[in-house]
């Protein structure tokens, strides 16, 4: 990261920055690379409880990243995102358990397949917008869990496909899959503050703003999103490539599961849509916030996660970055008071002025 | 034989389909919701009928108007307490809360009535219309009937009342309906109300006819937003053929082509008309130009 993540970021929307300080970036920047440190760092410190709810925000984060890649920037909200994830885990388990191959032409098999049926479905699909896009990318990731559910031959259908054991122990793998998470967090992350600032990025967001206009002004809009998808595919197919080397075990329902793709998006809303450190955010907070009313509620978990997106939405409807910034800082509150003091002695003066030029009328 | 047989209830099928739908098309053309709950609401109904009929022996057929008005009250409640004020905000939030509902929905029935499939086995159930070598059972035929006429009786009301020439005004243009002295916040409410109150009431009539678990719902949610799609979004008579329409596609290709890609028709289906015909087969130009905004 060159020094702070949020220097070369043109502004998607106004608001939705912090207000640019003098010391500000060489704060931000000092606080990221310490969190890297301590990212990198950290589960040699923490348990195996631990290891395993960080590997798992990580993943959020990344699968939010893509998500923020086309809902955030381009506005296109690809609700039905988990149908690559779903699909990269398949591939993954396809791979490893009937052709025997490595774990590493897996991670790279996922995003490729991921890709092509983007090429595939994305012209048609990227021609809606809003509601329609959101669920013809739902109706997406229920067509391809069907069509894999019914090719029983090869991908063992509703009775799911088990994977070979990652090599070593329990907690050698704890720590590698950490690890593999932690640099796709990384690299979504990255990919998305060099998405930003480019040419493709600033297209996105100009499609966001105005898809018209932005068509009028010479953009080829339909190659722009189709790059975009495919990118924010790749990132996901990952991701899902990940996840099922990490289960050893998966079937349709699990990975084509919305309550992913929607906590992804929950994520992407709460931590801040179309920046690029948001979603990191935004992991950290509901996957904590899921993981400690998880553990005590067994029965409950599907209609808490469920309590937990409605209150979050109802309470934050712009976000936690806006939410937080809408509480006054002292100093804000400190000048607001000197600023009433001064008003109260201005004020009653013309009042006064009025009042004492009446009589001189008279 | 078959091939009429296969088609003729997949006509009935549809009835019911469309009944559901245009309490979907109903809410997302007046407040802009996609009501992705809206499958769940349906099995509440039938859950609700299977309570009647448990408990006091009440035929499914009779419990309609209870669903129905439980559902309104749920319906009318959930929009003026809390989806007015995040339909403000953006299309995302409004998604993401109705899939919240969705998952608290279902995990409440889960609760309350486990993951069994349950049925509701009236005694008439086996009487059917016998026609040569068809045969049609008397309940899917009611149930077809019924769910027609309580999508007219929607239609009725939309056209012949004041409230419900109010809640088209407002579907039109909320800001010039809202200038002319409509109380935005209560027809919104009360769109959404009959809207899952017709989910109730399609759910009750499911459950006359079809087994459900908690989870029948979420594909059925998938369904309607396939057949508003292609209808077209404000156009009752849309709805009413797209359901039928969609009815007789899946049981054809469920029932002669491949078995086991019932649920994968809607989505072809939907990549087809908005491929080619994105405002729907009845769309309303203005009100499409007005949602793809």
């Amino acid at each position: 990261m060159r020094g702070c993540a949020d220097g070369g970021e043109p502004a998607p929307l106004p608001g939705w920055r912090l207000p640019r300080r003098h010391t500000g970036r060489a704060l931000v920047g000092m606080l990221l690379l310490l969190a890297l440190v301590l990212l990198a760092a950290g589960p040699l410190l923490l348990n195996a409880y631990w290891i395993r709810i960080a590997a798992n925000i990580l993943m959020y984060a990344a699968l939010a990243q893509g998500i923020n890649l086309m809902a955030g920037y381009t506005g296109y909200p690809a609700f039905g995102n988990v149908v690559f994830f779903g699909l990269g885990g398949y591939v993954t388990a396809v791979l490893m358990s009937k052709l025997q191959l490595p774990f590493a032409v897996a991670i790279i098999a996922a995003p490729v397949l991921c890709v092509l049926l983007v090429l595939l479905i994305g012209p048609p699909l990227l021609r809606l917008k809003g509601h329609y896009f959101a669920i013809a990318t739902l109706g997406l990731n229920e067509a391809v869990k069907e069509v894999i559910s019914n090719t029983t031959r090869l991908t063992g259908g509703g009775m799911g496909i088990s994977l070979p054991l990652p090599p070593g122990g329990p907690a050698a793998s704890a720590l590698t899959f950490y690890y593999l998470f932690f640099g796709t967090a990384l690299f979504a992350t990255w990919v998305t503050w060099e998405f930003s600032r480019r040419r493709l990025g600033i297209a996105c967001q100009a499609i966001r703003d105005n898809e018209v206009k932005a068509e009028a002004c010479g953009l080829h809009t339909t190659r722009y999103k189709t790059t975009v998808w495919m990118i924010s595919a790749a990132i996901t197919g990952v991701v899902g490539s990940i996840n099922a080397y990490w289960m050893t075990y998966i079937d349709p329902p699990a990975v084509f599961d919305m309550a992913i793709a929607v906590k992804a998006f929950v994520i992407f809303l709460l931590g801040g849509a179309g920046t690029v450190l948001g979603p990191l955010f935004g992991a950290v907070f509901v996957e904590l916030l899921a993981t400690f009313t998880w553990s005590k509620l067994l029965n409950w978990h599907l209609g808490a996660m469920g309590l937990i997106i409605m209150l979050a939405i109802a309470l934050f409807p712009n976000g936690l970055r806006e939410a937080i910034q809408r509480i006054p800082s002292l100093q804000s509150l400190l000048a607001r008071l000197r600023a009433c003091g001064r008003n109260d002695s201005i004020e009653p003066q013309p009042v006064e002025g009025r009042n004492s030029a009446r009589p001189s009328l008279r | 034989m078959l091939t009429l047989q296969i088609v003729l209830s997949g006509i009935l099928l549809g009835g019911l389909y469309a009944c559901m739908a245009v309490g979907f098309s109903i809410i997302w053309g007046v407040t802009n919701l996609i009501n992705l709950a809206h499958g769940s609401m349906a099995i509440m109904g039938a859950y609700l009928a299977w309570l009647l009929w448990s408990h006091t022996g009440l035929d499914p057929f009779l419990s309609v108007p209870f669903a129905a008005a439980a559902l309104f009250a749920f319906g009318y409640a959930l929009q003026w307490a809390v989806l007015n004020r995040i339909a403000r905000t953006s299309l995302f939030m409004t998604l993401i809360f109705t899939f919240g509902l969705d998952m608290v929905l279902v995990n409440v029935m889960f609760a309350l009535f486990s993951a069994d499939v349950r049925g509701i086995p009236v005694s008439y159930s086996s009487a059917g219309l016998v026609l040569g070598e068809i045969r049609l059972p008397y309940t899917r035929i009611a149930v077809f009937v019924l769910a027609l006429l309580l999508t007219l009786a929607l239609h009725l009301f939309m056209d012949h009342t004041r409230s419900g020439q109010a809640v088209r005004a407002t579907a039109q243009n909320p800001r010039a309906a809202a200038m002319l002295g409509i109380d935005s916040n209560h027809i919104n409410a009360l769109a959404f109300g009959i809207g899952a109150a017709l989910a109730g009431a399609a759910g009750t009539l499911i459950a006359v006819v079809y087994s459900f678990s908690p989870i029948t719902g979420s594909p059925l949610t998938m369904k309607a937003f396939v057949i508003v799609a292609l209808g077209g979004l404000g156009s009752m008579r849309g709805v009413i053929f797209a359901g039928i329409a969609l009815g007789v596609a899946e049981n054809i290709v469920s029932g002669l082509l491949v078995p086991g890609y019932r649920d994968a028709v809607s989505f072809v289906l939907l990549v087809l008309i908005l491929i080619f015909r994105p405002r729907g087969l009845f769309g309303d130009r203005y009100l499409f130009d007005a949602r793809m905004r």
